[in-house]
């Protein structure tokens, strides 16, 4: 009997010490909670109820239903910047992960220095977003610029890339490229992770590498792919800065790197148009949520899952 | 912009002064918020006449550059001196930053008490109620030219009173043109035609190694002059487009021609110079012999390209049937439509506008001071380069017919659509026909909206 009492008050000890560690959890966890609620949560509802109104920063909001949602089809330069980033997502994500990728199965060869050539590829991603790269880009791309001086080299006349409609978008997609290295850090890891014996078992059957690549490292390695991709198309989506400063904060020359973030930034502060603004970051919502959807459903046909 | 380089050799000391002021002005700022906001809602609506209750804390917004920051902030401090029971909290950023932040502070009801606005924005914050009627407060403006002033009025009020002026002008380096063996040519007869051919020359006679002239087609002063030569506008004072077709299409034509006659830098080049600003622009780095810019701007082109620079008159001027060139406000100061402080507000512009000592701090840095007397006061002060500002002003003052009146509302898009359409003619995507239609049809819709 006193034993079993003994037990039970030690239970009750425990579970009030529960108690106890749950209120210190909640404690420690409200800065992340409070800030939820006041920095992303409260301004997306506001953003939402905004993008329903018509609203230029200097009078009270004016509440016109659909208004804004419908006026984006019927303007040509949200029409352009739809294209422009569909371009430069479709365009610039898949290559950016073959080059991740590549580098990745190069690194995985067991290098001397493997630490090193890690930290210098990642190095990219972790400059590429700001202000510095994307002033650098402009120079190396310049008319007279680097890219142009080593083209000289070989007697090629090259273009002002970055001042050209035709090219501007181009040097953008290669700096999204140039980032390739987070993917390519998740890659190692996931290279890492496929069991050894696979490959000597192949090559007992006489498989060449190729066969090895394309039937053990792509198969096993499909769900580390598709977490990349699925990141990788988020964040290209939502591109700013680069497109900001490379245009110079008009998505020049001539809308031609008039990525969707810059248009709905141009719209919000440039022509105080928040409301639309508004209504634009939420349609991009629906574009971004919409195909992490069908990502989603399509990776049922190719992304093998080894467990 | 020209004024650095003349400072006093105690900077550092007058800088650390300066921020330690720029702190005791936040600290006290921060205790009157806390203190209470009765006063805001409060009696702010209809009591402007009575006398306000000191120690009273103003809030100034202007943007710029560092040496207009620390001019600025000792003008700040001989303001306060004189009035030792108002203190004047500086609020400043870049050009870039402050319409965002200018913006923002307004949606959030925290309007500074005393803004610098520009032209392409003031008529956007005053028909939205931003900001106050001068006229109703305590500003003496007897000593601005009236058509000057009038650049400060929407529908005859008063809501912003111009810094100083400026004019859009033709900015030569003579040096290239001596080393290319051609002559400036005379500012007060030469064409549109004359332009082009002199700057055609230029390129050829110096062997390609300098280009005649950088592109204008990025700026609107430009094509409004010239809509100005032809009897036309680019706003009406209603606010409405007055600009035809033709001449925006022989606007965009003249660049065209300057590319094929070699006087200007292909489409490419030039996108990337007008990105690079005065100083990373054509005369800045010694690759062109003209280029057209603001007046004000002369010293910072004359600094980086090391040559002594020439002011010229726009071409065409005797060409048309009237003179195009004017008078623009540089910024205007205005006053908030919700200040606790009007009257503290309107003696803090007053002193901006009126004083000598404000003026001989601040020099050229906000255009040629609009007070004529003040103007004359600080002649002697000025550099060399500033001064042959002054004289470019003086001499071009009986030719001007008059001033345009301010842009309307949703004119701030101006300059973006301006930009976007020079480069489609540049490249030659579009022809300056179809440019001039939908130069049109854009900034009606930007007006109407």
């Amino acid at each position: 009997m006193s034993v079993i009492q003994e037990l039970s008050r030690g239970k009750q000890g425990v579970s009030a010490r529960r108690k106890g560690d749950g209120r210190w959890a909640l404690l420690f966890l409200a800065p992340w909670f409070v800030g939820l609620a006041l920095i992303t949560a409260g301004p997306m509802g506001a953003s939402l109820w905004l993008s329903f109104t018509d609203y230029d920063l200097l009078s009270a909001p004016q509440w016109v239903g659909l208004e804004n949602y419908t006026r984006m089809f019927d303007d040509p330069r949200f029409l352009k910047s739809l294209g422009v980033t569909f371009t430069y997502v479709f365009v610039s994500v898949p290559l950016q992960l073959a080059a991740a990728l590549g580098l990745a199965l190069l690194l995985d060869k067991g290098l001397r220095g493997l630490a090193l050539y890690r930290s210098v590829y990642y190095l990219p991603s972790l400059l590429g977003g700001s202000v510095a790269i994307a002033i650098l880009w402009r120079q190396i791309f310049g008319a007279d610029g680097l890219v142009n001086q080593v083209l000289a080299i070989f007697g090629v006349e090259g273009q002002g890339w970055v001042s050209h409609p035709d090219y501007a978008l181009g040097t953008l997609m290669a700096l999204n490229v140039w980032t390739f290295g987070a993917p390519m850090v998740i890659f190692l890891a996931g290279l890492r992770q496929i069991p050894q014996m696979y490959y000597e078992a192949a090559a007992i059957d006489g498989a060449s590498r190729w066969r090895q690549f394309r039937s053990i490292t792509v198969p096993l390695l499909t769900p580390i792919i598709f977490f990349n991709l699925v990141l990788q198309l988020i964040e290209a989506f939502q591109s700013f800065t680069r497109a900001f400063v490379v245009s110079g904060g008009n998505g020049g020359p001539s809308d031609s790197t008039l990525l969707y973030t810059l248009y709905l930034y141009l719209k919000g502060f440039g022509s105080l148009d928040m409301g639309y603004a508004s209504a634009m970051a939420w349609f991009l919502l629906l574009i971004i949520g919409g195909m992490t959807v069908v990502n989603f459903l399509a990776s049922k046909y190719w992304v093998f899952y080894d467990d | 912009m020209s004024t650095t380089g003349n400072r006093p050799t105690s900077r550092r000391g007058k800088r650390l002064a300066g921020s330690a002021a720029g702190i005791a002005a936040v600290a006290l700022t921060l205790a009157a918020c806390g203190g209470g906001d009765s006063g805001i809602g409060g009696g702010g609506d209809d009591a402007p006449a009575a006398a306000e209750e000191c120690p009273c804390e103003i809030r100034f917004a202007w943007w710029g550059s560092d040496s207009r920051h620390e001019a600025t902030q000792q003008i700040i401090d001989a303001f306060e001196a004189e009035n030792p029971d108002i203190t004047v909290v500086p609020d400043f950023t870049d050009w870039d930053g402050y319409w965002d932040k200018l913006a923002t502070s307004v949606a959030a009801g925290d309007t500074p008490d005393v803004i610098t606005q520009e032209e392409r924005y003031i008529s956007d914050y005053s028909t939205k109620n931003v900001l106050a009627d001068l006229g109703t407060l305590d500003i003496d403006t007897s000593k601005v030219d009236d058509g000057v002033l009038a650049g400060g009025q929407i529908e005859g009020t008063q809501y912003g009173i111009p810094t100083g002026i400026n004019a859009y002008a033709l900015v030569a380096d003579p040096e290239l043109f001596a080393d290319a063996g051609v002559d400036v040519p005379d500012d007060t007869t030469w064409t549109w035609e004359d332009y082009v051919t002199t700057a055609n020359a230029v390129a050829d006679g110096s062997g390609d190694k300098v280009w005649g002239t950088q592109d204008y087609g990025f700026n609107e002063a430009g094509l409004n002059v010239m809509a100005r030569q032809r009897g036309e506008t680019l706003f009406t004072p209603e606010g409405e487009l007055g600009v035809s077709e033709q001449t925006v299409a022989d606007f965009f034509q003249v660049s065209l021609d300057l590319v094929e006659g070699g006087g200007q830098p292909d489409a490419a080049r030039t996108v990337e110079y007008q990105a690079a600003g005065p100083e990373g622009g054509l005369l800045g780095t010694n690759k062109g012999a003209m280029g057209v810019w603001w007046t004000n701007q002369l010293g910072a082109l004359s600094d980086s390209s090391g040559h002594e620079l020439e002011l010229l008159r726009l071409p065409g001027e005797s060409e048309g049937e009237r003179t195009g060139m004017y008078y623009k406000p540089a910024m205007f100061y205005s006053v908030s439509a919700d200040t606790q402080y009007p009257e503290s507000s309107a003696k803090f512009v007053d002193f901006l506008l009126n004083s000598e000592e404000a003026a001989k701090i601040m020099l050229t840095d906000r255009g040629l001071p609009a007070n004529t007397d003040v103007r004359e006061a600080i002649l002697d002060d000025l550099s060399p380069t500033d001064q042959k500002v002054a004289d470019f002003m003086a001499d071009i003052e009986d030719e001007i017919v008059d001033n345009p009146s301010v842009p309307p509302h949703g004119s701030a898009e101006l300059a973006d659509i301006m930009e976007r359409i020079n480069t489609e003619v540049l490249f030659e995507r579009i022809t300056p026909d179809e440019a001039a239609t939908q130069f049109i049809d854009e900034v009606n819709a930007a007006i109407a909206g």
